[in-house]
């Protein structure tokens, strides 16, 4: 059995029922109010056909596990006008996703973000772009991830815009 | 054992030509289409040459499908970036991986190519051919000279964008098994220019918190040649005129008195045979007769009509049906003699 500690800090003023309320009426906000979805394409890394050199994924060759939608806070950053390199061949950069979501859904959902997975947004109706996961935000022991220090209840993910050579949905 | 890819099922019938046919054959792909002449090779026909190297010999195909390249060299103006990377973008129009371009350095420093440095000071010109011609009358030649062309160097660089190792494996061996003897060649024009591999360098994008590709970048040399046509001189040479002389062949006819007299001169001869001192005749002419010669004559006397004129006169002034007479002392009474008047009709 797990072995559970109760966590008593801030106790005289706060305590898990004022936390499950405020982080309730939070997700039902975010999740209920704001309503924005991500898709979430979990790569399933036993079924994905790869080289066995350089793990690279060969032609149309990555398996998914199924989609699973998510509610979450969206912020796409603003693009950046730049060179590939050095090649002065100039395009607009499309600038990262920062996906921030409460854990409890995660939790609740069963599944879990990895680096490397995709998550798909919807930009308008019939134009999505997919964004490769540079940070999965598992870490979250910091203040910021955390209830003014009593627990963490979210987590932020940012994740890269990925060209549709690299993914292109299912 | 791994079985081989290129099976060659027939065997080349036509050998290939070499040594002097083979420069002819050269010479052949200079001229072809054209004057005697080469053509210019220029910055761009340079540029367009290392571009049709990077397409054919350093084609790259992956997963079936051939890496697809711009066909330009970037320049300043951005437009013409989209117009070649329309073929295969993104939906925010961005060029996507992979892909590979040519970028050239905009400097282009005095060639380093040993057959064409600093051997020949202050554009001198040299022959290059002699070229017949004709204009219906004149048959000639024209001396063909050009100067020794220009060598530059130019540096390019080769790069290739992509998501993949494989894909930069791919080019990687092309290149090196191309360049596995250091140089290559494109042919431009009609003329093999050697391409030098220098350097191999990797500009991928690695960061964390942005896109991740594979930019690899493989430097080249072209030692190039600059042929201006503009410093070509035509000069005519050796001239040969043909002149044709057109000659009568048909018998002459004696000539008439009436063409004479249409002409205004004739001569008239007095002959005095031996005996003979005195000629009369009737006269069918107005004219001035000038004494011209005479001979075996001491002295003569003119009358006309029977009317003493003059002796020894020069001029003799006669009308039509005067009837002249002319007497002469011989100065040897046993030969004949003759006077020779000139007659100029009036």
């Amino acid at each position: 059995m797990e072995n559970l500690v109760p966590i008593t800090r801030l106790g005289k003023f706060f305590g898990g029922e004022d936390y499950a309320l405020d982080t309730g009426m939070g997700q039902e906000w975010l999740e209920g109010d704001m309503n924005f979805t991500v898709i979430l394409y979990r790569i399933d890394r036993y079924k994905t056909k790869t080289d066995d050199v350089y793990g690279e994924v060969l032609e149309d060759g990555v398996q998914f596990l199924a989609p699973v939608e998510l509610k979450g806070l969206v912020q796409v950053m603003a693009p950046t006008n730049k060179f590939l390199g050095n090649s002065k061949v100039e395009q607009q950069e499309p600038g990262n996703m920062k996906f921030s979501l409460y854990q409890k859904q995660l939790d609740d959902l069963g599944v879990e973000i990895f680096m490397g997975d995709y998550l798909g947004y919807y930009e308008t109706e019939d134009r999505v772009r997919y964004y490769s996961v540079n940070d999965d935000g598992y870490v979250r022991s910091d203040n910021k991830h955390t209830y003014g220090g009593y627990k963490p209840f979210y987590r932020t993910v940012v994740a890269t815009y990925v060209s549709e050579n690299e993914f292109r949905g299912l | 054992m791994p079985f081989p890819k290129q099976i060659k099922k027939t065997l080349p019938l036509v050998p290939k030509k070499e040594l002097s046919a083979r420069r002819e054959q050269l010479l052949e792909y200079i001229n072809k289409d054209g004057t005697y002449l080469p053509k210019s090779v220029l910055h761009a026909d340079l540029d367009r040459g290392m571009l049709d190297f990077v397409k054919t010999s350093l084609e790259v195909t992956t997963a079936g499908n051939i890496v697809p390249m711009l066909d330009i060299i970037i320049t300043t103006q951005n437009w013409s970036q989209y117009l070649e990377t329309w073929k295969f973008v993104d939906l925010d129009y961005n060029p996507a991986p992979p892909f590979m371009t040519v970028v050239r350095s905009p400097d282009v420093k005095y060639g380093t190519n040993p057959a064409l440095q600093y051997t020949i000071p202050n554009r001198k010109q040299f022959y290059y051919a002699s070229v017949p011609t004709w204009d219906g009358n004149v048959q000639g030649m024209d001396i063909y000279t050009i100067p020794q062309p220009v060598p530059v160097d130019i540096t390019y660089s080769v790069k290739i964008i992509c998501n993949r190792m494989r894909e930069l494996n791919q080019l990687n061996k092309i290149v090196m098994q191309t360049f596995s003897s250091r140089q290559a060649y494109t042919f431009i024009k009609g003329q093999y220019v050697p391409i030098i591999l220098n350097n191999v360098s990797d500009e991928s994008q690695m960061a964390m918190d942005s896109r991740r590709y594979y930019v690899q970048s493989y430097e080249f040399t072209m030692l190039g040649y600059l042929i201006d046509e503009e410093e070509f001189e035509v000069k005519p040479a050796i001239v040969r005129a043909a002149q044709v002389f057109e000659i009568d062949v048909s018998t002459l006819k004696k000539r008439k008195k009436q063409d004479s007299l249409v002409q205004g001169e004739f001569d008239f001869n007095f002959l005095f045979i031996e005996g003979n001192d005195i000629l009369s005749d009737v006269i069918d002419f107005t004219a001035d007769m000038k004494f011209v010669k005479s001979n075996n004559v001491s002295s003569y006397d003119v009358y006309i009509n029977n009317n003493y004129y003059g002796s020894d006169v020069n001029v003799v002034q006669i009308t039509t049906n005067d009837v002249l007479r002319i007497q002469v002392t011989k100065e040897d009474n046993t030969k004949e003699s003759n006077i020779l008047f000139e007659n100029t009709l009036i």
